[in-house]
């Protein structure tokens, strides 16, 4: 039942992640962090089997920065980086214990610049998309950004229509997910928003 | 004495040399010529073909210049056969990086790779080094075009222009004259093609002597690399224009 | 419901004309009956005019689609020539069968024309690689009945280019449109001895 939120708009990506910790009937912590940094550009976020998801995050996280390290500090794009965690998550399905992991990647391509947001499952199915979440999050989230989503939003915007999410989701959503963090992806790199 | 240094690969001689690297690199100085040359529109790679017999019968294809991918192409001096194993490396490793990060393999990445195989054969016991030289041209939005050169040893260098195989210090004394950092890829043919007039061996050049490709950007299609191995009627049409004949003529008198 | 080809839902189809081929796909990638995205394509060139259509499990769709890239360019550079559709198609069949006891969940077809007769080609696969050779239609994906009944009934052999996109496109929107995991849009290929159309087909978007 964790959120994972993103909507990418015309100067950057923002993801949005609950800060509920669960395991079976209890709210383990209340300020828990579903995101790693991969590299200046590149955020993930992820949900799924606890344990899992933690590794399978810090893991790619490594090998994004071991990739920059080689190659004087040269950063992965958010296309590539995409990329690359797919095959993770695909070869890794076709394995005896597969990671069960979700992620949505928020990036801000340097090059081009454009933002990003790239969903992935825990098969290895890769879309980049205007917005999406995973889980039960999705079923609501998506059907009001269908609605409200207009291209050329700005961060401002962007946020606003992210309240209005988070707003249905603690309506509609059966347990409290103590809110959410919200980090915004853009040309300046990866930042919190209060 | 010497040759108990001399059967191993591994093995350092008391001088600090490693005989086996050197010697793979004294063989290709022997080899053709092949020459690259760097301008502002693309690169040029520029190879001479050493005619073995009359009745040599290949299929058309060139001998010493290769396509690894999209981006990049390279020449050789050296083994043939040595190099053939590794442009094939170089071109599965190209692909397998467009398939796991949906994007072009960085040259240097590449050349990285094709590298680290061959300094793994001058310490790795019973084997000998790989006898090839390449001269690699590419193209990657990180430095746009770009030529470097690898040798036996496993060390690779980024040009402007350089040379490879027979007579390349004399190669790399002329391009250095008369190398300018604003060369077209046109003036950049002909510079190659003059440098291998003067250091070729035999007097007249044609295309049977010849191997010709560059690497530029389509104006078409913004960001789409052209590569172009020149088909013998260019390379004659090249030898041409540039006057390299004219000059020989005229020495004659 | 956890059946692996109709996850992600997607169909597609492809059939011969006169001296032409046509190939198409929907755009449809869903997760079970959530729509995430309607710019999913599953058709796949390779050469001038072969082309691979996947559907299935999107991630198997994505992965052949690059391992037969992969294969594809090493194929070009080694023969200095472009690959045939009948050679794409065992490249299939043989790369499907070496996964025989975990195979990928994939129904591929594959259409085009040879290089030197034009004479057009096409066929399709089970999930493990064995070959439905076929000189009228190919079929696949989450709507294969409808497609199936749409073709039969519509199919005539030597089409024109312009004939064959009208039957096609009519045989893939009407069968998508009774599947609940197929649509949102839709691709069609025609291929002619001298030229490759594509054209994007908007669709009921529901």
């Amino acid at each position: 039942m964790d959120i994972i939120l993103g909507i990418r708009v015309a100067d950057g990506t923002i993801i949005a992640t609950s800060k509920a910790a669960t395991r079976g009937i209890s709210i383990l912590k209340d300020t828990d962090d579903k995101t790693r940094v991969l590299n200046k550009h590149n955020l993930v976020a992820y949900t799924g089997e606890s344990g899992d998801t933690v590794q399978f995050a810090e893991y790619v996280q490594a090998n994004i920065q071991l990739y920059s390290m080689r190659e004087n500090d040269i950063e992965l794009s958010p296309k590539a980086t995409a990329s690359f965690v797919r095959n993770q998550l695909a070869t890794s399905i076709r394995s005896r214990k597969p990671y069960q992991v979700n992620v949505l990647i928020g990036g801000y391509d340097t090059k081009s610049n454009t933002p990003s947001l790239n969903w992935i499952d825990y098969l290895g199915t890769q879309v980049e998309l205007p917005y999406g979440a995973h889980g039960y999050a999705a079923f609501y989230a998506n059907s009001l950004l269908d609605k409200h989503y207009k291209k050329n939003m700005d961060v401002e915007q962007g946020l606003a229509l992210l309240k209005m999410c988070l707003k249905e989701l603690e309506t509609r959503m059966p347990i409290d997910f103590k809110g959410v963090y919200v980090k915004v992806v853009d040309k300046d790199g990866i930042r919190s928003i209060d | 004495m010497s040759r108990r240094y001399d059967s191993r690969t591994t093995i350092f001689s008391p001088e600090g040399r490693l005989y086996q690297v050197e010697y793979a690199q004294e063989a290709i100085s022997m080899a053709g010529t092949a020459i690259g040359i760097l301008s502002t529109e693309g690169v040029v790679l520029a190879c001479e073909k050493k005619v073995t017999s009359k009745l040599l019968d290949n299929d058309g294809s060139a001998e010493k210049l290769y396509v690894i991918n999209d981006n990049m192409i390279c020449a050789v001096a050296g083994m043939t056969a040595d190099a053939s194993i590794l442009v094939n490396n170089a071109r599965v490793n190209a692909q397998s990086y467009l398939k796991t990060y949906n994007e072009e393999i960085p040259c240097e990445i590449l050349i990285k790779r094709v590298c680290d195989i061959k300094q793994g054969y001058t310490q790795h016991g019973g084997l000998r080094p790989f006898g090839v030289s390449f001269l690699y041209a590419g193209y990657d939005d990180r430095y746009q075009f770009q030529l470097f050169t690898s040798n036996p040893s496993g060390n690779y260098s980024g040009w402007k222009a350089t040379s490879i195989g027979a007579n390349n210090s004399a190669a790399q004394t002329l391009l250095k004259k008369d190398y300018k950092d604003d060369l077209s890829l046109k003036e950049a043919c002909e510079l190659a093609i003059k440098v291998l007039s003067k250091t070729m061996d035999s007097s007249n050049l044609n295309s049977e002597k010849l191997e010709f490709a560059t690497l530029s950007l389509s104006k078409i299609n913004p960001g789409q690399v052209i590569h172009k191995i020149w088909k013998d009627s260019d390379i004659d049409s090249l030898i041409k224009e540039s006057g390299v004949l004219d000059d020989k003529n005229t020495d004659d008198d | 419901m956890s059946d692996p080809s109709s996850i992600n839902g997607g169909s597609a189809v492809a059939m011969v004309g006169k001296d032409c081929i046509a190939i198409a796909c929907d755009l449809r990638l869903g997760n079970q009956s959530l729509g995430l995205a309607n710019n999913f394509e599953k058709i796949f060139q390779f050469g001038d005019k072969t082309f691979l259509g996947l559907t299935g499990l999107a991630s198997d769709v994505t992965t052949l689609s690059e391992v037969f890239r992969f294969k594809n360019n090493l194929y070009k550079l080694r023969e200095e020539r472009q690959i045939e559709p009948k050679t794409l198609a065992n490249l299939v069949s043989s790369t499907l069968y070496e996964k025989r006891f975990g195979p990928y969940f994939i129904g591929p077809i594959v259409a085009g024309l040879d290089s030197k007769t034009s004479k057009p080609f096409i066929c399709g696969f089970d999930l493990i690689g064995c070959i439905d050779f076929a000189k009228d239609f190919i079929v696949s994906g989450t709507a294969t009945d409808q497609l199936y009944g749409m073709c039969e009934s519509l199919y005539e052999p030597n089409l024109e280019p312009e004939d064959l996109f009208e039957t096609i496109s009519q045989a893939l929107l009407n069968a998508v449109d009774r599947d609940a995991l197929s649509g949102w849009g839709a691709i069609v290929y025609v291929v002619t001895k001298d030229k490759v159309v594509k054209r994007v087909l908007r669709t009921r978007q529901d």
